[in-house]
């Protein structure tokens, strides 16, 4: 009796876990599972002393739990790794990111960074189309989803859900001819906007649905794998988002996190990068199989300061297009 | 921790040493008063505190009592669409429910159906295995990307929605996760169906079906009523379900908005929720009575004899291939289905020898760490919470016994409270409680304990109630014994009670074990980093597109609750009658 009491409290004790090691390093990311993983692994393969360890779910989820955290006063992470620039640079107003002014961005675009060194995008992710191989039709348009082939046929991501989503909806309403009214049209065609791009790759990769806009590096690395998708560049050009990394201020570890941004900015960092499927941020550590040159890929402009003060009104106008 | 007596016989002893500490030490022993106020403390903290501060947060979130703000955040058109669909879903499961669990009900204890016990066991896995986990199995079940159907040649065409999502499906599956809740509460009440009754009707000429519709219906009537009250309960309550099945085609019910408001939106939006929160803690609650009301009238009113029993003859054969065949529809297929959506690469691989891969076990397993963590952090969290319920569950118990039988039933009403309401109203008023920092303890939210305390709270009823069960059936005379021959309360407790009290601990322990292990409602909102639980990386992986290594995570945790299963069967003959609602 005394025994299994004395093994309740221990059990209960081990619950906190092992009080902050130095090198323990906590890191919020929009990836997928199985790309975090890897990311830290081979960072901690890098830096044996560090352990770190990871929270993943969809950018206004990991935001909505970080606000939470920084109102019980007790933010968790010291690295955010999360899909679009938008999201960082509202942080930054805040005052919640740290300066990293000597961060080894050699070989990377300036324009792909804070002139501030508060975040550092780390690649290259466009959206484009999915389709399913046995859809009756090989999209090549954005208004191609509008078609009655594709009538309920046709799955997106919700910018409730993600990061990237939320920055295509915005570049398409902006870019395209017909604005909102493209959005109507998918609504009015039985699109269904509900979770976030992994949802739409398990949709059209299982079958349930044909065609879904989507992030490129799921259907490109999917199809290695058998998976029977394909990706589509379309001829209007694509909206892209470059995943940025950002130390936050309250970072308990901040040296840790400066050696994970720099690995992250590094020709490895770069080139795992590209191992797992993605344009990387610097041109040099070259390009994963399944993708056109980066030349051809046209990369459609959007407005990031109107996007971050207009960001609940677009979410509010997106749900209800969309009829939700 | 609460000592108590039944009896308070001449048991102090006439000459003791009466040093400071001794005295406080015999205080501690002796006084009955201090008990009784120790349970009670216990049940404030644990049952009533998170009702209170979700109420107050939800009517007056600024410190004043302003229905007319509450009322406003319930009529957006969300709210309302969402609440119907709530009420939609669960009283239709409900009824789905009642029409697949009672005639079990009636064939496994009123007949001689060959195999009943394992047929009942069966039966009731679908309310220990995890709604998300079934929901996740029927959602590979079928649709176009079936792995199994594909196996076979007959998956749907490419392009079919998965008929599983949205209103049907959730329908569907509520009905199969409730329907033991109505084959436990209706097999009680034919239990109390007495034999001479049947007997009487048989021998003047009527049919069974006529003796089970004009007599044995009328009697069970009551058990009828809250065995579907309870379905519904459960229905409306429901996260997993609605969350695989319903939120990736926007069907949202009011857990599910909940959860995406809160999880979108972040603590901004807490007044909101917690008003969303109450409204379904009320819809829960009017079952709950509904059900209570119901069975009050069920009881006095028949002398309970020797149960009733028909004997099925020729139809015994039959009808046990149609129970069989119903369990491999309802149980056995979908889980076969899952078992082979977790050994292919990807999602929408057909699966032969050439693709089969143990890789997703291997992934959920042993490379990721967050998997990992959570199978640690899942096991520490509902076995901490099994182990200490069990510990205090006993002294609770013998507690509670000595107040009188009005109180008793009040004190019990609260502790069933925090279980009645659904997991995710507990799960904000946690957040409500915790979040904003306390004084000595700080902050719990991103911390374990909080995961902790909210399971405390809400397996509390699920400890107390074999131990409860009993203990009120201990004889007196032991302990009246022990006492005569001068044992203290505090010794009688530890040495003759608390024995006897065991076998039922351990049980309330195990059952607290497989639900706290599996579920997803409670921490879906309360995880953190290195704190996930199962119930939310397999969410996490299926929410991240990663459906094959959900599946292998979901497989692995059916392995490990039959093993539980199995294991509290063997306990069963050690147990008073009807701790096990399969024996």
């Amino acid at each position: 009796m005394r025994q299994l009491l004395a093994a309740a409290i221990v059990m209960a004790a081990g619950l906190h876990p092992a009080f902050a090691l130095d090198g323990k390093l906590v890191l919020y990311t929009s990836q997928p599972n199985t790309d975090a993983q890897q990311t830290t692994d081979a960072f901690m393969a890098k830096n044996p002393g560090i352990k770190v360890e990871w929270v993943r779910d969809g950018t206004p989820k990991i935001m909505a739990k970080l606000r939470a955290e920084i109102e019980a006063g007790n933010p968790q992470p010291d690295v955010l790794l999360l899909s679009d620039v938008v999201t960082m640079e509202g942080l930054k107003k805040e005052g919640r990111l740290l300066a990293f002014k000597d961060a080894n961005t050699d070989g990377i675009d300036p324009a792909l960074m804070d002139r501030d060194g508060t975040y550092f995008s780390t690649k290259l992710i466009t959206t484009g189309i999915i389709y399913n191989t046995k859809a009756p039709f090989v999209p090549s348009s954005w208004s191609d989803l509008t078609k009655p082939e594709a009538k309920n046929l046709v799955s997106m991501p919700s910018p409730l859900t993600s990061g990237a989503a939320m920055i295509h909806t915005v570049t398409l309403t902006e870019n395209l001819p017909g604005g909102w009214d493209f959005y109507a049209e998918l609504a009015k065609n039985g699109a269904q906007a509900a979770g976030g791009n992994g949802d739409v790759l398990k949709a059209v990769s299982g079958g349930d649905k044909l065609f879904g806009m989507i992030v490129d590096y799921m259907p490109i690395r999917e199809k290695a794998k058998g998976a029977p998708v394909e990706f589509v560049f379309p001829k209007e050009g694509v909206s892209a988002v470059t995943e940025p990394v950002a130390i936050l201020s309250t970072a308990k570890n901040p040296e840790a996190a400066k050696a994970f941004v720099n690995f992250l900015l590094s020709e490895e960092g770069q080139k795992l990068a590209v191992s797992m499927g993605y344009i990387p941020a610097r041109p040099d550590a070259g390009l994963p199989a399944g993708y056109p040159d980066r030349s051809t890929i046209k990369v459609l402009a959007f407005d990031a300061a109107g996007a971050l003060t207009n960001d609940t009104a677009n979410k509010e106008k997106f749900s209800e297009v969309m009829g939700q | 921790m609460a000592v108590s007596q039944s009896i308070r016989p001449n048991e102090r002893p006439a000459s003791r040493d009466a040093g400071s500490l001794s005295i406080l030490w015999r205080k501690l022993r002796y006084d009955t008063r201090l008990s009784g106020l120790a349970v009670l403390v216990v049940i404030f903290l644990l049952s009533l505190v998170p009702v209170l501060r979700l109420v107050s947060t939800a009517i007056a979130p600024g410190g004043e009592v302003d229905f007319v703000a509450f009322a406003s955040r319930l009529a957006s058109p969300a709210v309302i669409r969402a609440t119907f669909n709530t009420l939609d879903t669960s009283f239709f499961g409900a009824l789905l429910a009642l029409v697949i669990g009672a005639p079990f009900a009636v064939a496994l204890s009123m007949t001689d159906l060959p195999g009943r016990r394992t047929l009942g066991f069966l039966l009731l896995l679908p309310l220990m295995i995890a709604p998300q986990v079934m929901a996740l199995s029927w959602l590979h079940l079928f649709g176009p990307s079936s792995t199994l159907l594909g196996a076979f040649n007959l998956s749907p065409l490419p392009g079919t929605a998965n008929p599983l999502l949205g209103r049907d499906g959730i329908i569907l599956l509520y009905a199969i996760q409730h329907a033991p809740i109505i084959f436990i509460t209706l097999r009680a009440g034919l239990m109390r169906v007495p034999r001479d009754l049947v007997e009487a009707a048989r021998s003047s000429g009527s049919s069974p079906l006529r003796v089970l519709l004009t007599i044995i219906l009328p009697m069970v009537r009551p058990y009828v009523v809250a065995a579907t009250a309870l379905a519904f309960v459960s229905g409306v309550g429901n996260f997993g379900i609605p969350a695989l099945l319903g939120m990736p085609v926007n069907y949202l019910t009011l857990t599910t908005l909940i959860y995406q408001r809160i999880s979108s939106f972040g603590p901004s939006v807490l007044p909101q929720v917690a008003a969303l929160s109450v409204l379904i803690a009320i819809l829960a609650l009017l079952g709950v009575t509904l059900q209570a009301l119901a069975l009050r009238r069920s009881g006095h009113r028949f002398t309970v004899g020797t149960p009733a029993r028909f004997s099925l003859g020729g139809w015994r054969l039959p009808l046990a291939l149609i129970g069989w065949i119903a369990i491999l529809f309802m149980l056995i297929l979908p889980v076969l289905a899952l078992v082979t959506t977790a050994l292919i690469p990807s999602f929408g691989v057909p699966l032969n020898w050439a693709t089969l891969t143990f890789s997703n076990f291997e992934e959920v397993l042993f490379r990721q760490a967050s998997t990992n963590r959570a199978f640690r952090n899942s096991t520490m969290l509902a076995g901490g919470t099994a182990l200490l319920l069990a510990f205090g569950a006993v002294p609770l118990a013998i507690g509670l016994e000595r107040f009188s039988r009005l109180s008793q039933r009040i004190f019990h009403g609260m502790i069933e409270l925090p279980y009645a309401l659904p997991g995710i109203v507990l799960a904000i008023a946690c957040i409500l409680l915790f979040l904003r920092p306390l004084p000595f303890i700080g902050s719990l939210y991103a911390t374990p304990w909080i995961i902790l305390a909210a399971y405390l709270m809400r397996f509390f009823a699920l400890a107390m109630k074999p131990v409860t069960a009993a203990v009120g059936q201990m004889s007196r005379d032991l302990d009246e014994a022990a006492a005569v021959s001068g044992a203290y309360p505090l010794r009688r407790m530890l040495t003759i009670i608390a024995p006897l009290a065991a076998p039922a601990a351990v049980a309330g322990a195990l059952l607290v074990f497989m639900s706290a292990f599996n579920e997803l409602t409670v921490s879906a909102l309360l995880w953190s980093s290195g704190n996930e639980t199962l119930g939310v990386v397999l969410f996490s992986l299926e929410e991240a597109g990663l459906g094959t290594q959900a599946a292998a995570i979901a497989v692995t945790t059916i392995v490990i609750v039959v093993g539980l299963l199995f294991l509290l069967d063997r306990l069963g003959r050690r147990l008073p009658a009807g701790v096990l609602p399969w024996r």
